[in-house]
C-alpha cells in the first residue's frame, strides 16, 4: 500500500509536483499534510434575491435606536477553503426589518463593510421578520474577495419556529434551503429585560 | 422568492399538465421521480415546450406529442432559472446560477456561454432577429449579448435594484425591463442608455411582453410583500406612456403571458387551477 510520502515522492519524480530548491521533500510533506488538515468546506450558496440593491452604503450598524425587534449581532470571519483568513473581503448583507418588510426605496437593513487583516466582521441588526413569500427568517450575504469566487448566500436562524427546534430534521420545509449548514445557532445574552441575540456565521470562499 | 419560479412550482406540481387551446384537450408529461419544474417556456412556433427541472436538467418536449425531444444538462444548482426560445424556435437560452447558455436544439450543442454576474439572471429574452440576448441580471444591471458568441454588446447601469423581467421591442432597437424598481424602462439596445420610463406603480414588475406592432406592452405587477397575492396587469400605450387597461380579478394570481396576434394571453392561478385570460 502506498503511503502519502510514497505518492508525494512519485509526484516529485514525475514532475507533477515541483519543489523549490530550499524546500526539502520532508518539509514539503509536513507542510502539505498541515494544509490538508486545515481544509474547510465552502459556505453553501443560496439565492440572491429578488431584492438585492446596488450601491449599499458602507455601514455595519443597521439597527436604529428604538427599532422594533430583538437586537442581533452577526459576526464571524472570512476564510478560504485552504483555511487561510481572507483579508480585504467585502461583505454586504440585507434583510427585512422586524415586520418582514424589505426597504426598496432606501437602504434600511442594508449595509456593507470590508474586513481587515483578521478577516473578522460584525453587523448590528435585529432578528429579521418573516417575509410573506418565504418560509424562513433569513439574512442575505454577498461576499466578494480578490482571487476568490463571489459568494451569494443566506443565513438562517435555528430559533426560527418553522424548524420546531430541530433544524437538522426540518430544514427542508423551506424549498430554498437545501442544507442545514446555513442554519446557525442563536446565542441569547443580556438580562431578561434586554435580551440580545448573537449569531456567528463563518464564511468560507472558494479560491479561483 | 422568484415570482415565476414560485408560481410555476405551485402550478406544475408533478406531472406537468399542458392545457391545449381546447379546454378538453389535456396532455400530461411525466418527469423523473422527485423532479419538479423550476421554469417553463413554450416556443414561438408552438411546437416545443422547455422546462428547467429541479434535477438541474433542461428538458425539451414536443408540445404536440409530449415526447421528450432533448435533454440539456446544465444549471449546476438551478438556483435562478429562466428560459427563452429564439423567435425561430431553433435556439433556447437557459439562465441558471452557472450562467446563461444558448443551445442550438437541432445540432444538440451549446453555441454560446455568457458568464454570470453574481446572483445569476432572473430573466432573459432574444431579440426579434435572434442575434442578441438581453439579460436582467441579479446584480442590478441589464446586459445585451451577442447570441452567437456571448460577447457583451451593451450594459444598462442606471438601475439600483434587481430587475425581474425583460423583453425586446419588435424592431430590436429597444429593451424593456422592469423589476423591484416598480417601473418599466425602455433601454436603447445598442448603447444601454435608458430612453424612457413608464410611470412607476406600487407593485414590483414580474413579467412583461410587447405587442407585435410595438404599440403596447403588457406588464404584470405584484406586491413587493408577496408574489403569491392577488395582483394586476396593465396594458400600456408605449408611445403615449398611458394606461390602456388595468386588469385584476379577485382571487387570482397573474403570472405572465404573451401577445398572440392582437390579444394578450395571460396565465393566472386560482384555487389550484391554471386559467388563461385573453385581453384585447
Amino acid at each position: 500500500m502506498l503511503t502519502r510520502r510514497d505518492v508525494l515522492q512519485k509526484c516529485v519524480a514525475l514532475g507533477s509536483v515541483v519543489i523549490a530548491s530550499n524546500f526539502s521533500p520532508e518539509a514539503m510533506l509536513a507542510a502539505f499534510q498541515d494544509r490538508e488538515k486545515q481544509v474547510r468546506k465552502p459556505t453553501p450558496p443560496n439565492v440572491l434575491g429578488p431584492f438585492y440593491k446596488r450601491l449599499t452604503p458602507v455601514n455595519n450598524i443597521l439597527r436604529a435606536p428604538g427599532d422594533p425587534g430583538m437586537p442581533l449581532t452577526l459576526f464571524g470571519q472570512v476564510f478560504n477553503t485552504r483555511g487561510d483568513v481572507v483579508p480585504d473581503a467585502m461583505i454586504e448583507i440585507w434583510q427585512t426589518n422586524h415586520h418582514g418588510h424589505y426597504d426598496l426605496e432606501g437602504y434600511r437593513y442594508r449595509g456593507k463593510l470590508t474586513v481587515g487583516k483578521s478577516g473578522a466582521y460584525s453587523f448590528e441588526s435585529v432578528i429579521p421578520g418573516h417575509y410573506p413569500d418565504r418560509i424562513c427568517q433569513h439574512t442575505h450575504y454577498l461576499v466578494v474577495a480578490p482571487g476568490h469566487k463571489t459568494l451569494v448566500t443566506q443565513l438562517y436562524f435555528a430559533t426560527d419556529p418553522v424548524f420546531e427546534g430541530d433544524p437538522a430534521k426540518n430544514y427542508s420545509r423551506d424549498p430554498l434551503l437545501q442544507t442545514p449548514e446555513l442554519i446557525r445557532p442563536v446565542m441569547l445574552t443580556g438580562d431578561p429585560n434586554e435580551v440580545h441575540a448573537k449569531v456567528q456565521f463563518e464564511l468560507c470562499l472558494e479560491r479561483l | 422568492m422568484r415570482p415565476n419560479i414560485a408560481s410555476l412550482s405551485l402550478l406544475c406540481c408533478l406531472p406537468i399538465t399542458l392545457l391545449a387551446q381546447s379546454a378538453r384537450q389535456e396532455k400530461t408529461i411525466n418527469l423523473p421521480a422527485g423532479a419538479s419544474v423550476e421554469a417553463v417556456s413554450v416556443s414561438p412556433a408552438g411546437n416545443l415546450i422547455a422546462a428547467i427541472c429541479s434535477d438541474h436538467v433542461v428538458r425539451v418536449w414536443s408540445a404536440r406529442s409530449g415526447d421528450l425531444m432533448r435533454t440539456l444538462e446544465e444549471t449546476s444548482e438551478c438556483m435562478y432559472c429562466a428560459l427563452a426560445f429564439s423567435p425561430d424556435s431553433r435556439r433556447l437560452a437557459s439562465a441558471g446560477n452557472s450562467g446563461v447558455s444558448v443551445w442550438d436544439l437541432a445540432a444538440r450543442k451549446k453555441v454560446a456561454t455568457i458568464s454570470p454576474p453574481f446572483g445569476g439572471s432572473p430573466a432573459l429574452a432574444f431579440s426579434p432577429d435572434g442575434k442578441l440576448v438581453a439579460t436582467a441580471d441579479g446584480d442590478g444591471f441589464v446586459r445585451v449579448h451577442d447570441a452567437n458568441t456571448g460577447a457583451l454588446r451593451a450594459t444598462a447601469t442606471e438601475f439600483l435594484v434587481e430587475l425581474l423581467a425583460v423583453a425586446f421591442s419588435p424592431d430590436g432597437k429597444s429593451v424593456l425591463a422592469g423589476g423591484a424598481d416598480k417601473a418599466v424602462s425602455i433601454i436603447d439596445s445598442e448603447t444601454g442608455k435608458v430612453a424612457r420610463v413608464l410611470p412607476k406603480q406600487s407593485g414590483v414588475v414580474s413579467s412583461l411582453d410587447v405587442s407585435r406592432d410595438g404599440n403596447r406592452a403588457a406588464v404584470v405587477y405584484h406586491s413587493a410583500e408577496s408574489f403569491l397575492e392577488e395582483n394586476h396587469v396593465i396594458l400600456w400605450d408605449l408611445e403615449k406612456g398611458t394606461v390602456l387597461a388595468d386588469f385584476q380579478k379577485p382571487g387570482i394570481v397573474m403570472i405572465g403571458g404573451a401577445f398572440v396576434r392582437d390579444h394578450y394571453v395571460l396565465a393566472a392561478t386560482s384555487a389550484n387551477q391554471l386559467t388563461l385570460w385573453s385581453l384585447p
